[in-house]
């Protein structure tokens, strides 16, 4: 499901992602240092994955998905929620793919407006999230918006040909709230 | 992986695994309606009217059956009769990892080594044949008994995840545990057949 609302924060606008977003994925996720750490990416995908991936996603009836963009509409990369609704519960994926604009915040205001649109509007009682145990600066990230490791998943992950680490962390209603 | 491989009969000390069919889908319905089953299923999460029926088990099971990222065994004692079922989901062949699913559905067979030895005889085939690396599980918390058997099975703690399910509405936590191939085979916890 691609998300029918905008929501606009400090930094970054969520909107739903359009057709015309796709050709600036596929340039960006071609460079290894952006996919690195996306946990689930293969080969860099052509402009037809990218279609594909769209389409599966808007009609999952349990995937959110926004891009994200500056709130003067420069485009950045794009952000999910994959619910599992009888849980209360959902996965958070992020990627600022635009490596230019690394280390400005727009990661962080963006997960704090998925947060509050997770535990406001679709009343979830727990966000995790599964990051590269190196990426520093993701989890410092995660840590500032309230998310906390709950455990280590030792060699979760093959990354140009080594077995490396996964981070799982959360977040709960409760904690976000206070 | 695949098809191919899932022919396969794994033969353990005390059970044997057979691929899961069509046929034995009765016997999903009729053990989840044990509560002590029911329980520790994802399926506790569930209205039990949604759920529990056998069209829905059909409907479960076709789905677990045509979707290549999962394979699913039938437990049998050495006498063929079927004790309960296990399977290997989200199999991911470029991170050569899977996730395990495990449930004893006849009662007196619970507690008594059937499980572990299902769970060896598995892993076993999983880092051997398949070439997995790593084997993971979540369980509740309070599956004190599940968990003994994880550890004795070679799986180590990884971490606790907060509220991560319902069960009847009440949020639980689950501890989340992995198997790797390299300390299988340097424990020896495969060897012996």
């Amino acid at each position: 499901m691609i998300s029918e609302c905008i929501v606009v924060g400090e930094r970054v606008r969520l909107r739903p992602v359009g057709e015309r977003d796709l050709p600036h994925f596929v340039k960006w996720l071609a460079d290894r240092e952006v996919t690195r750490w996306l946990a689930e990416m293969g080969d860099p995908p052509s402009l037809e994955d990218e279609r594909e991936w769209h389409d599966r996603k808007r009609s999952d009836p349990d995937n959110v998905l926004w891009s994200i963009e500056t709130l003067e509409g420069r485009l950045l990369g794009n952000v999910e929620l994959r619910l599992v609704t009888r849980a209360r519960r959902a996965e958070m994926g992020i990627s600022i793919h635009d490596k230019t604009q690394w280390g400005k915040g727009y990661g962080t205001d963006t997960v704090r407006l998925v947060l509050a649109h997770a535990f406001s509007e679709l009343e979830l009682n727990r966000v995790e999230l599964t990051t590269d145990e190196t990426n520093a600066r993701a989890i410092r990230c995660y840590e500032k918006c309230g998310f906390k490791p709950e455990g280590i998943l030792r060699q979760h992950r093959l990354i140009d040909g080594k077995f490396g680490n996964t981070v799982l962390m959360a977040v709960l209603k409760t904690e976000w709230a206070r | 992986m695949g098809a191919v491989i899932h022919e396969a009969i794994l033969e353990g000390d005390l059970v044997t695994l057979r691929p899961f069919r069509d046929e034995d889908v009765p016997l999903l319905h009729q053990w989840s309606n044990d509560p002590d089953v029911l329980r520790w299923l994802h399926l506790s999460e569930d209205p039990p009217e949604l759920m529990q029926s056998l069209e829905a088990h059909r409907e479960r099971w076709e789905r677990i059956r045509d979707d290549p990222a999962q394979m699913s065994w039938r437990i049998d004692t050495k006498d063929a009769l079927p004790i309960g079922e296990l399977g290997l989901l989200a199999i991911h062949p470029s991170h050569r990892r899977a996730e395990l699913g495990i449930s004893i559905g006849e009662e007196p067979y619970r507690g008594r080594g059937y499980g572990t030895d299902a769970i060896r005889t598995l892993l076993r085939h999983a880092f051997g044949t398949f070439g997995l690396r790593r084997v993971q599980l979540i369980t509740d918390e309070d599956n004190e008994r599940g968990i003994r058997c994880y550890e004795k099975s070679g799986f180590a703690r990884e971490g606790l995840l907060r509220q991560h399910r319902l069960r009847h509405g009440e949020p639980l936590n689950m501890m989340i545990m992995g198997a790797l191939s390299e300390e299988w085979d340097s424990h020896g916890i495969g060897a012996g057949k």
